[in-house]
């Protein structure tokens, strides 16, 4: 019953991503846009198909995934550490807390240009910009996962003579897993956004320089391959994270 | 109480300082031409301030802004609590969402200039798809959260079905719905820098990215202060306003996660 609403659900879900195809191809074929302003899609995706077999263009991709995967990883070490310890300690709790407030809402990207200048223009500038705008939701996920944990399991870890420091990796990080995800999750689209901006404003490689290039040249056809390439690598790297929660979480009740 | 309640209102301000101290020995250890002191650049404030055209441009940005983000909340809201109460509409839009989300929404500028010019209409239109889906996701959320029972409760007493979206979902989902517009809020801000720094033709960005290019360091980082200060800002005047809408709900994240 529920595997065939499912099947039912995929494909009315394909109906609206089919439609938006079809008014593009629509505007295209009736002359409502240009082909140089509007390729039709079968061109868009050919070139795609062309594309991604050359060794150049999956050179791109690399040098995009590598950062992406770098500031993201660095994301989550220091948003589960800060946050696992914010929740533990209230020492450490009181100095964290005011500079989150602050430093969350600050629009990163602003901070692009002060990273240039410190650390150049090499990969060093762009992965720390996709990790300080990753880390604020795995950061604030962890720490409220982690201090929503059950007092009742803390204190049955205690008397049954689990050491403090025990508590936090057997009972605390495991039980804050679910939330600890969901944070990565955010952190993983908002670092696919973030390195592709970075790459936009400077970079002599990666995706986002593929769509300059081609917007500096009006090649409006090459404009749409790095598009559709980054949601598409979006949509892989969330469908990877779904599976890996599938597996940690296997055993806990429905989340 | 009365010193615990200020305090905790100072904390925000203390951390400001300490980042500015950190940053002011930073720059003195590092003695780098291109990363100025904290104290040179809040003196390079001033004259960005002062500068007519400057601040003209600023004000326009912010305008384009509130617009984008005006636009995309009254749009965002209704579609999220209609895909939260039928699962039809649900299910007609996620996969559509899905694949627009993690696109860089910055990063359509260059099409839709192609289409629309340089102008006003594209930049908010990209302000507008940003802010949309954090808004849509998060009313969404909350409109599946409502209680059945009080649904049921409204019918039984005669509500019509537009009557209960908006007399019983609406106020049950704005607690999820407000952090969906503080997240929006900052977004907002950081696809108008982006834009207009793609752009580069007016606006707060343009001036950033064109400090950058001509090496007037002072001015980077001085808007780079400008910047967040109105990051802050605004959230800090959201949050007093989404504190008086919903004083009867406990706030889950008090600090918005905020993305490009």
């Amino acid at each position: 019953m529920k595997a065939r609403a499912l099947t039912t659900d995929a494909i009315f879900g394909v109906v609206p991503i089919a439609l938006v195809v079809a008014i593009w191809q629509a505007l295209v074929s009736f002359g409502y846009a240009p082909v140089t302003l509007l390729p039709p899609p079968g061109l868009v995706f050919a070139r795609l198909a062309q594309q991604l077999v050359t060794g150049t263009f999956q050179q791109e991709i690399a040098a995009t995934l590598f950062r992406l995967f770098a500031g993201f990883a660095i994301a989550v070490v220091l948003g589960v550490t800060i946050g696992l310890a914010a929740a533990a300690s209230p020492a450490v709790n009181a100095v964290v807390r005011p500079l989150v407030r602050v430093l969350a809402p600050l629009p990163k990207v602003a901070l692009y240009p002060a990273l240039l200048l410190l650390l150049g223009f090499g990969h060093e500038s762009k992965i720390t910009l996709v990790a300080a705008d990753a880390l604020f939701p795995i950061l604030l996920s962890t720490y409220y996962g982690a201090s929503m944990v059950e007092q009742k399991l803390i204190w049955s870890a205690m008397a049954a003579g689990t050491p403090r420091r025990e508590i936090l990796f057997k009972v605390v990080l495991p039980a804050a897993m679910p939330s600890i995800l969901t944070g990565c999750r955010i952190g993983l689209v908002i670092s696919c956004i973030v390195v592709f901006l970075a790459e936009m404003i400077t970079s002599t490689d990666g995706l986002g320089h593929l769509l300059v290039t081609a917007a500096r040249t009006f090649q409006a056809v090459d404009m749409f391959v790095p598009l559709i390439t980054i949601s598409l690598l979006g949509l892989m790297l969330n469908g990877a994270l779904e599976a890996l929660r599938a597996f940690l979480l296997r055993g806990f009740p429905e989340v | 109480m009365m010193t615990r309640a200020l305090l905790a209102r100072a904390t925000p301000v203390l951390a400001c300082l300490g980042l500015l101290a950190v940053w002011q020995a930073a720059s003195l250890v590092l003695n780098n031409d291109s990363f100025p002191t904290a104290i040179e650049a809040i003196r390079a404030i001033p004259s960005i301030l002062g500068d007519k055209e400057a601040l003209i441009n600023i004000l326009a940005s912010l305008r384009r802004m509130a617009i984008g983000f005006g636009v995309a909340v009254a749009m965002s809201i209704p579609l999220g609590l209609m895909m939260g109460r039928s699962r039809t509409v649900a299910s007609f839009f996620n996969p559509l969402l899905m694949v627009i989300y993690p696109v860089p929404k910055a990063a359509l500028m260059p099409i839709i200039m192609l289409w629309l010019g340089v102008g006003d209409i594209a930049k908010m239109l990209v302000i507008f798809l940003g802010v949309s889906l954090p808004v849509i996701y998060h009313s969404f959320a909350g409109a599946k959260a409502v209680e059945e029972k009080m649904l049921w409760s409204g019918a039984a007493m005669g509500l019509s079905s537009a009557q209960r979206m908006t007399r019983i979902v609406l106020p049950a989902a704005l607690p999820e719905i407000l952090t969906g517009c503080r997240t929006g809020l900052v977004l907002a801000l950081i696809t108008m820098i982006t834009s207009e720094m793609i752009a580069r033709q007016s606006g707060a960005g343009n001036i950033l990215f064109n400090a950058l290019d001509m090496g007037q360091y002072d001015t980077v980082f001085a808007m780079i202060i400008i910047v967040g200060a109105m990051g802050i800002g605004l959230d800090a005047l959201f949050e007093r306003m989404r504190a008086r809408l919903v004083k009867w709900s406990e706030p889950q994240f008090d600090i918005p996660v905020s993305f490009s």
